[in-house]
């Protein structure tokens, strides 16, 4: 059941990426997020590590400037989800605890036609590539349903996001909506194996001293080459049977097995 | 059955209006304070995620830990049963569940244990989870033990949904949801930690979280310090370039690794 939703959100995402004619990126993610969910209007905010990141898309011009106002004042649920880790539901916001917590954005997002605003982090544990947005024009709570999409469309930006930053992964955002390794195979993975996935990605920092977001790139971009389960793959790592090192050439992975 | 505790455990599920409230460390002392109240050897916790997938949120051991997982991995088991009917469901005994669940039954008895006791997480219409209680001995489960179970059950559901606001469901997601990232730093930390130290996985945590209490910090927050390197525990990490053995039972990485 949970599968074909994923394999729906993933044919979602690849099918407004040929409405765009390109290779499918977060941004499409965040566009078919709007029909999909329902909402009025969404953004996508690309941000690795500290910085404060870059709009990478909107689709209207209330979503650019609730986007912005966040930006600029520094405070919202985009903020505040990038913070915690987990999404802000924030389903009326003019409501007295949305004005609490955001005394000058709150009124601000109202003002500019945003009613509602739900933020989504765009995070794999420690790695953080962004955040993405969705507003209503009317107030209102996500349901179930909608808010499950949400997050499927949001673990998918993450990955795209994620694949984007590297080119030795540049297979596997082609390959998005496929059943194998790729992306629609790998993001069901990644939550029903998700502990052995997550440390092998944290063995990996060590064995190519590189971060955490680029070991996982790797991690991923290994299973896909390789043509194997990340699953297994992690299950391989942890159980010291198989290590990566760091290769000159990131298109030429090398492996040891033992 | 400890009264004291009893009474101090109704207390610490109910204390979820505290700052700082950690949603993953509420749902270890359901399943921890479980399995010292009542008769049972291991307690396993699932929720239910937004995405349409059930999440193995707190265990009370890593062999419990592993059979909600293969629950939900082949779709099958007690727990399942129990968050799908909303209805507690009973095994007295495992080795004659061959047919009500021929993938469930056979690996819980591997994991050493012979009965189960699953308690739904509801209230009113609205089922949120499942408490499993495992027994490593077969035999039915005390009436008392089950109602304290479900007790206990209650009280955290009732905690996890009472209106902070009036979006009390909108809360909950957003906790669970960062629960389950705080969970995923703490296990991308531990990889590094045993990668760098030469320790298995369970050594990693447990050096972490001893780590996080004496120095008075959120395990997620340390982890997170140490993954993205802005904290290097230096104390934990100094003097061990020499890689230690670990009680995991796998190889350690060699010294000189053959080339394929």
């Amino acid at each position: 059941m949970t599968y074909n939703r994923r394999a729906r959100i993933w044919s979602l995402v690849a099918e407004q990426a040929a409405i765009r004619g390109g290779r499918v990126s977060a941004a499409d993610a965040c566009v078919a997020a709007v029909a999909a969910v329902e909402v009025t209007g969404a953004w996508l905010l690309a941000a690795s590590g500290a910085e404060s990141g870059h709009l990478m898309r909107v689709t209207d011009e209330v979503s650019e400037l609730t986007a912005e106002l966040q930006l600029t004042l520094g405070e919202g649920p985009g903020p505040d989800a990038a913070a915690s880790g987990g999404p802000v539901l924030a389903s009326d916001m003019g409501e007295p605890e949305a004005g609490y917590r955001w005394p000058v954005f709150a009124p601000a997002a109202r003002l500019a036609g945003a009613a509602a605003i739900f933020a989504f982090p765009l995070q794999v544990g420690a790695i953080r590539t962004g955040v993405m947005g969705l507003y209503r024009a009317r107030t209102g709570p996500l349901s179930t349903f909608q808010l499950g999409d949400a997050l499927l469309f949001a673990d998918t930006a993450t990955l795209l996001l994620l694949d984007a930053q590297d080119q030795t992964a540049s297979g596997v955002a082609e390959s998005a909506g496929s059943t194998g390794s790729g992306p629609g195979g790998q993001t069901a993975e990644l939550t029903r194996h998700r502990a052995e996935i997550d440390q092998a990605t944290g063995m990996l920092t060590e064995q190519l001293g590189v971060g955490i977001a680029e070991a996982f790139i790797r991690l991923r971009a290994y299973a896909y080459a390789h043509d194997r389960r990340l699953s297994d793959l992690a299950r391989d790592i942890v159980a010291r049977r198989l290590w990566l090192h760091p290769d000159p050439d990131p298109r030429k992975e090398e492996e040891e097995q033992a | 059955m400890d009264g004291a505790l009893l009474s101090d455990t109704f207390v610490e599920l109910t204390d979820t209006m505290v700052a700082g409230f950690d949603m993953i460390d509420f749902l270890h002392v359901l399943t921890n304070r479980s399995v010292q109240l009542l008769d049972v050897s291991a307690a396993g916790l699932l929720l239910a995620d937004p995405r349409g997938e059930l999440r193995v949120v707190a265990a009370s051991s890593e062999a419990a830990r592993l059979l909600e997982l293969f629950q939900i991995q082949s779709d099958q088991g007690p727990c399942l049963d129990c968050f799908r009917s909303g209805r507690p469901v009973q095994s007295a005994d495992l080795a004659a569940e061959a047919q009500r669940w021929p993938r469930f039954a056979p690996v819980a008895r591997e994991a050493g244990f012979a009965a189960v006791q699953a308690l739904p997480m509801r209230l009113r219409e609205q089922v949120i989870g499942a408490l499993n209680l495992f027994r490593a001995h077969p035999g039915p489960y005390d009436p008392a033990d089950i109602r304290v179970g479900q007790a206990l059950a209650d009280v955290a559901t009732i905690s996890l949904l009472q209106e902070r606001s009036m979006r009390h469901n909108d809360t909950l997601n957003e906790q669970l949801q960062t629960a389950l990232n705080s969970r995923v730093i703490i296990e991308q930390a531990k990889g590094k930690l045993a990668e760098r130290l030469g320790l298995d996985m369970d050594q990693a945590f447990n050096l972490l979280r001893d780590y996080a209490r004496t120095s008075n910090r959120r395990l997620s927050d340390l982890a997170q310090a140490f993954v993205d390197g802005t904290d290097t525990l230096t104390s934990l990490t100094a003097g061990t370039s020499q890689p230690r053995l670990g009680g995991d039972g796998h190889p350690r990485r060699p010294a000189a690794r053959p080339r394929l």
